[in-house]
């Protein structure tokens, strides 16, 4: 391309033909083939006694090894970025949707009135509802399932009912070995209430003002 | 600042009671911390807290030793669930968790293991199937 353009510059014909309209003057163009050498060692010093003893000497005591080496050795003491699980846990919210409860009034009546507003509303269609009138003529239910590998934990369910029986729980540790594990029943779920409420009534407290 | 450092782990080491106690440790719970012991539960569980760590460090429970090592995230009980997970900065151990006669007691996840959760149905069946050969 240099080689062209002071081509270009030595045809004088071209020039008063055209005049210099046609070829700017840049300081590309008035370059004449010089150039910087920008690598840091030049060709000529790679060959000196000191440059060959320096090589020889790094690749005997392996530096790049020991300084790698010395980076690993520093983060030890660094404090560590993780946690260390199951010791210590991550912050979660009180918003937080993990495992489905059934929950109970204070005096262990049970808070579902199958009302199936949940079983209407969830878009995974993962809960299963039977109502029956119980013997002192009270609305229950008999059947309450929730196919947990359905559910899609959107938290429909308990936005839907309107007495706070079905809420999604603060728990998300209930990894199970089986499918079958996680086809949970009204028995596992009242259960779960049983279990989770001292932790339900915290997040409940925790956020009065937004409900 | 290395200095500092050996100063730190020698510090830790004497407040964990002494090196054995602290191998011992380091074995079970894989790191060595020492902070102020916040409360324990029904369940053996010990509960630490020291605001020196960064968040989600600064609280840890060193699990019952009943469990030796077969512990899990799940034995930690709901009362100190919202604790552990920084919901909260009260401990049960000043704000008492409700107490009623029907709630359950803890239990970790019971997968792969006798007890499990095995699911039925509550209700009867409403189709009865047919046996041959009987009336």
């Amino acid at each position: 391309m240099a080689a062209l353009v002071r081509t270009l510059l030595r045809d004088k014909s071209h020039i008063t033909a055209f005049g210099l309209r046609y070829v700017r003057t840049s300081s590309i163009l008035q370059g004449q083939g010089e150039y910087i050498q920008v690598n840091q060692i030049p060709e000529k010093e790679l060959m000196t006694r000191e440059a060959i003893a320096d090589r020889t000497a790094k690749l005997f005591f392996f530096e790049e090894l020991v300084r790698g080496m010395m980076v690993t050795l520093g983060m030890i003491f660094k404090e560590p970025a993780t946690i260390n699980y199951p010791f210590e846990k991550g912050p979660l919210s009180p918003r937080f949707r993990g495992e489905h409860a059934l929950r109970r009034y204070p005096s262990g009546e049970e808070r579902c009135i199958a009302c199936k507003l949940c079983e209407a509303i969830c878009p995974a269609q993962a809960i299963t509802i039977e109502a029956e009138e119980r013997a002192d003529g009270s609305r229950r239910t008999t059947r309450y399932d929730i196919d947990m590998t359905k559910c899609i934990y959107c938290g429909f369910c308990q936005e839907a009912c309107p007495v706070d029986a079905i809420v999604e729980g603060p728990n998300f540790e209930y990894s199970t070995e089986t499918h079958e594990e996680l086809l949970y029943n009204k028995e596992k779920l009242l259960d779960n209430g049983d279990k989770w409420e001292p932790e339900i009534q915290a997040n409940i407290r925790a956020d009065y003002l937004y409900r | 600042m290395i200095i500092d450092k050996v100063h730190k782990t020698l510090r830790v080491i004497q407040e964990n009671g002494g090196w054995l106690n602290s191998l011992l440790k380091l074995y079970r719970y894989d790191t060595l911390k020492s902070g102020r012991l916040v409360g324990t539960d029904d369940y053996g569980n010990r509960y630490y807290e020291n605001k020196e760590y960064f968040m989600g460090r600064d609280r840890w429970v060193e699990y019952a030793d009943k469990v030796r090592l077969d512990y899990d995230g799940s034995q930690i009980p709901a009362e100190w669930y919202g604790w552990m997970h920084h919901k909260t900065d009260i401990p049960p151990t000043l704000r008492p968790p409700p107490k009623y006669k029907w709630l359950a007691q803890h239990t970790e996840n019971m997968t792969g293991t006798s007890r499990q959760y095995v699911p039925y149905d509550t209700v009867p069946p409403k189709i009865q199937p047919w046996i041959p050969g009987k009336k």
